[in-house]
């Protein structure tokens, strides 16, 4: 039964196929089951049904990792992993999305919108964002509680110390040169000054801070003429403050996945994540309002351009993520509680 | 049958009967399990859809890998596996009789 003798070939072909998977399942698979393909090719050399069943099956597995399938998962590893994931794609949301916000809040500081797309655009996305900062601090205050004990040696809640001492450190360094950042080049918001600021929705202070921290989704970057014009500093912020995002993010979610929360607590941070994906949902219904309703405004204060139509693109792709994870984990918790 | 044993396995709950039905009489590897499965069933279970079934079967304690033998890896059934294959092939009988007896009585026996 099976193979006999196998080309160079052949062994090359397989292994080509083994790295759609990821590597911890080559790691646990890998051997067996390009065992399992060659026996396969030695009886049939040519199959497009089999190469596309094994790719798809390899993205199936990936998918696996960030939670969007129970492809290969424990319950608890499904729902840490759904719950980082739906972290990660809650924050890209934020990012593009507080870009979107800061800019009607400079053209509201200035002028009040005169059409209902961009009135009812902004209050959607005002409300989603409050609802989404709400939440996220919901499920901070048990991550960050059980990161300390973690890291304090107590407790069995965050895992060994070593293991959180990498990504706290991220989450620290990443947090503070984006609120020094942003504290600092907050001073430059444009919509200091305006003529509307006490009717508008969002308060100026978080709008700046909102726009400085997201100065980097611009639409300058299409045109470096204008943006040579910028001081040097604005630009190197515009540059670096990614990667404070990045290790602020990339930091969050690797503790999340480091974590071992009770059955209890990831059915409750699985709530929250379903909440969350709603709240989503409520700014991407006012963005949507806004872009497509296209109100310009007096001096095109509310005009949506291209990076505005990117970002909607970015934050419909994050709400989709968001969406499937809040399912995985929402199945993951169910199943450890033993209702799954 | 989301109430059944294999239910929450979706669209893998056919391979993975197949599988467990495979190994019920005893350990085999991943192209032993295609082929025996090719022999009972007529069908053949593509490399990447086998092994999606087997790391859920494996994930949900039905199945177990035993030690490598020449870089294959056998499997065999649990108890565990053996309990939700029975209750879960006997719902399946149950549902074919009622078929069966359905069409009998509306068609005629063949």
């Amino acid at each position: 039964m099976g193979r006999d003798v196998t080309s160079p070939a052949v062994e090359r072909t397989a292994a080509r196929l083994l790295r759609w998977y990821p590597a911890g399942w080559r790691t646990r698979y890998g051997e067996e089951f390009t065992e399992l393909l060659l026996a396969e090719y030695a009886e049939r050399p040519r199959s497009w049904r089999r190469t596309a069943n094994v790719i798809g099956s390899g993205l199936l597995a990936r998918l696996s990792g960030l939670g969007l399938t129970g492809f290969g998962l424990s319950a608890a590893d499904q729902a840490r992993a759904s719950l980082a994931t739906l972290g990660g794609a809650a924050a890209a949301f934020l990012i593009f999305g507080l870009a979107m916000l800061a800019q009607l809040a400079i053209g509201w500081q200035w002028t009040m919108p005169h059409d209902p797309a961009t009135t009812s655009g902004l209050a959607l996305m005002a409300a989603g964002t409050v609802l989404l900062f709400l939440l996220t601090a919901l499920a901070a205050v048990p991550v960050a509680w059980g990161t300390a004990a973690a890291l304090l040696g107590r407790g069995t809640g965050g895992g060994p110390r070593g293991r959180m001492a990498g990504p706290v450190g991220f989450v620290l360094a990443g947090g503070t040169a984006l609120v020094a950042g942003a504290h600092h080049f907050q001073n430059s918001w444009p919509g200091t000054g305006g003529t509307a600021v006490h009717r508008g929705l969002v308060p100026a202070g978080a709008a700046a801070f909102s726009w400085a921290s997201t100065l980097s989704v611009s639409s300058y970057w299409a045109h470096p003429a204008a943006l040579r014009a910028f001081p040097a500093p604005e630009l190197a912020w515009m540059a670096l403050s990614p990667l404070a995002l990045l290790s602020l993010v990339g930091g969050t979610v690797a503790i999340v996945r480091r974590q071992r929360p009770s059955a209890r607590l990831l059915a409750y941070q699985a709530r929250l994540a379903a909440a969350a994906a709603l709240a989503m949902a409520c700014f991407l219904a006012g963005a949507g309002c806004w872009v497509f309703g296209q109100g310009s405004g007096r001096a095109g204060l509310f005009h949506a351009g291209v990076v505005d139509v990117a970002g909607l693109a970015v934050m419909t792709v994050a709400l989709v993520a968001a969406a499937w994870a809040a399912v995985g984990a929402r199945r993951g918790a169910l199943a450890l509680a033993g209702r799954g | 049958m989301p109430g059944t044993p294999l239910g929450g396995f979706g669209r893998y709950a056919g391979p993975a009967t197949l599988i467990l039905s495979s190994l019920a009489d005893g350990p085999k590897h991943g192209y032993a399990l295609t082929k025996d499965i090719e022999q009972f069933a007529g069908l053949r279970l593509a490399p990447g859809t086998l092994y999606e079934a087997l790391s859920r079967l494996e994930g949900q304690g039905l199945i177990e890998a035993l030690e490598s033998q020449d870089r294959r890896r056998p499997y065999q059934l649990t108890a565990a596996g053996a309990a939700a294959l029975r209750a879960h092939l006997a719902d399946q009988q149950r549902v074919a009789q009622v078929g069966l007896g359905r069409l009998a009585r509306t068609w005629g026996a063949t």
